[in-house]
């Protein structure tokens, strides 16, 4: 072998070598750096919206971009913690067990940086409210001051209201967002829907189903889809336990089974399980019988809120 | 073609400007990185939450105009230093061609280079909507009017470049004008700066500052322009003539200063 083939095949040798202490010494640090990384993940941002908006120059909507991205990547990364350490999925809906507490800063700076930006406001609106309700109806007001001619940001912040039960606000908030150019003419029907039946499913149905057809975001979509089950599910479950109730009248027992009273569950229209004849809650789920038969219930693995 | 024997040597220096500048490598690689980044924007825009064509505008606007300053501020000190270190300004100026046929063929070549980046750029955002939105974006053509507004901003960096290459450093020159970029986009702070002080002759210093400084933020409508908004007409014949007027101020001045210059 020629001195030089000699050269370059211990120079490859070095090169390979050098990679792979690069790689062990990589993972090493990485090892290391984990814990320093999760401390700091809570620690309050460094920079209020207006310095960062001062501080981009033409870029604010570039940085609110990146504050909204950072946002997402933080409720997603604490929902996939949370799914490795707990047996049960991670709810948009229900959030509190998730410790959220740098996500109202985030949504804040975002909108700040660029306040026009709807999204954030959209996901302060539903996602915030179960963990800090306050910070919801902050950064809603806020997006109102700066934009006085959107509509559905009144839209969102009569939700905030409605959720916390507070159903004269929210009829307000639907009013004054009905008043503006451009408004749909439901949100005066909500507005008075809200007044006048506050909790009502009806009212309920058709908050979700405006919230739906209005939101271009899949993870809101999929969140009110949940919520459009769970009313659907209230109902169902209204008829079929007063088809239990008729039933165990007739017979002067509950029903022991799903199968005794399926030919009252296919009356109802429901849809049924082939194997147990159980009615299928909006998931596909099967209810289940509870109190011996003599009242119905949601499974525990349905992804019908149960709340 | 007719063309006025008076802007004769302005158009020709200008048109070796503009071919010395589409020669030089390092342009193309800012307008490559650029465009790598406004692609790079398709997929950033998956992380964004239904928010894909807001990112592509944000991020493909924001390169093409930070890509934007630094090809203005980089070829633009370099413009007259280059032609008086390579000694051919003297061969140049030896010719029936006036100081301020020079820097004018100088700044519009410069100009001409960055008319055709910033529409090569503006192309690539178009191109990246397109691309999302299945070819039916309104946001693919009402983001032009905005990209002219960054052309306009860009023109007067140009001139701002220009004016300090002709008395100092090329390095000095870049850091200068890159802090006229800055204070320019935050004059809005020097005006109520301005207005917040006490004293007369500061109040006066600072609104002083305020309107002899370049404003851009007339210029920056790249935030609006992602939510669809488009610049008024009357806006943008506002900037242009704002534009105008300004970059015809820095190339009097650069002009006056690089008359008097001894280049023996």
């Amino acid at each position: 072998m020629k001195s030089s083939h000699k050269f370059e095949a211990m120079l490859s040798l070095l090169i390979l070598l050098g990679f792979a202490g690069v790689v062990c010494l990589a993972r090493l640090m990485d090892a290391r750096h984990r814990d320093v990384v999760s401390a700091s993940s809570e620690e309050q941002l460094y920079m209020k919206g207006a310095t960062a908006k001062r501080l981009s120059l033409a870029f604010n909507g570039l940085a609110a971009d990146w504050y909204w991205m950072r946002s997402l990547q933080y409720v997603g990364g604490k929902v996939v913690k949370y799914e490795d350490t707990h047996p049960e999925q991670a709810q948009l809906d229900d959030l509190g067990a998730l410790d959220l507490r740098l996500l109202p800063s985030l949504l804040r700076v975002a909108t700040t940086l660029d306040p026009q930006f709807m999204a954030p406001y959209e996901y302060a609106a539903m996602i915030l409210p179960t963990f800090s309700q306050d910070e919801a109806v902050s950064i809603l007001h806020y997006g109102i001051e700066q934009n006085p001619a959107a509509w559905r940001l009144y839209q969102h912040l009569g939700y905030i209201y409605w959720q916390s039960h507070d159903y004269s606000k929210a009829s307000e908030t639907y009013g004054a967002g009905a008043k503006l150019p451009g408004a749909p003419k439901w949100m005066a029907e909500m507005s008075a829907r809200t007044a006048a039946e506050g909790g009502s499913r009806r009212a309920a149905r058709e908050m979700y189903q405006h919230l739906y057809d209005e939101s271009n975001d899949a993870q809101v979509k999929q969140l009110i889809e949940r919520r459009l089950m769970q009313v659907d599910s209230f109902d169902e479950r209204d008829r079929i336990r007063r088809a239990l109730e008729n039933y165990a009248g007739r017979s002067g027992r509950c029903a022991g089974s799903w199968r005794e009273v399926a030919s009252q569950m296919q009356a109802l229209q429901l849809r049924l399980d082939p194997f147990t004849a159980a009615p299928l809650d909006p998931s596909g789920t099967p209810y289940v019988l509870t109190k011996k038969g003599c009242d119905v219930d949601l499974d525990l693995n349905s992804r019908v809120p149960y709340r | 073609m007719y063309i006025c024997p008076v802007f004769a040597p302005t158009r020709t220096i200008a048109r070796n400007t503009f071919r010395e500048a589409v020669r030089d490598r390092v342009l193309y690689n800012l307008v490559f990185f650029a465009l790598l980044l406004i692609g790079g924007a398709i997929f950033l825009g998956e992380l964004s939450g239904g928010q894909e064509a807001k990112v592509i505008i944000d991020l493909g606007l924001s390169a093409t105009l930070l890509f934007g300053v630094f090809i203005a501020i980089f070829v633009g000190v370099g413009l007259v230093y280059k032609e008086i270190e390579r000694r051919t300004l003297y061969a140049i100026l030896s010719k029936p061609v006036g100081r301020g046929e020079f820097l004018g063929g100088k700044y519009l070549g410069l100009c001409l280079t960055l008319l055709v980046n910033v529409l090569v750029m503006g192309a690539g955002v178009s191109l990246a909507l397109a691309y999302v939105a299945g070819g039916r974006n309104p946001l693919v053509l009402r983001i032009w009017p905005t990209i002219l507004l960054i052309y306009l901003e860009l023109t007067v960096i140009t001139g701002v470049a220009l004016l300090f290459s002709s008395f100092s450093t090329p390095s000095l020159s870049a850091l200068l004008t890159f802090l006229v970029f800055i204070i320019g986009h935050l004059s809005a702070d020097l005006k109520s700066f301005a207005a917040s002080l006490g004293g007369t002759t500061a109040r006066w210093f600072f609104s002083g500052l305020y309107y002899l400084l370049p404003n851009f933020s007339h210029y920056s409508f790249i935030t609006p322009a992602a939510h669809g908004y488009v610049p008024s007409f009357a806006e943008l014949i506002m900037a242009l003539l704002y534009a105008g007027v300004y970059v015809i101020v820095l190339l009097s001045a650069a002009t006056l200063i690089f008359s008097r210059r001894n280049f023996k």
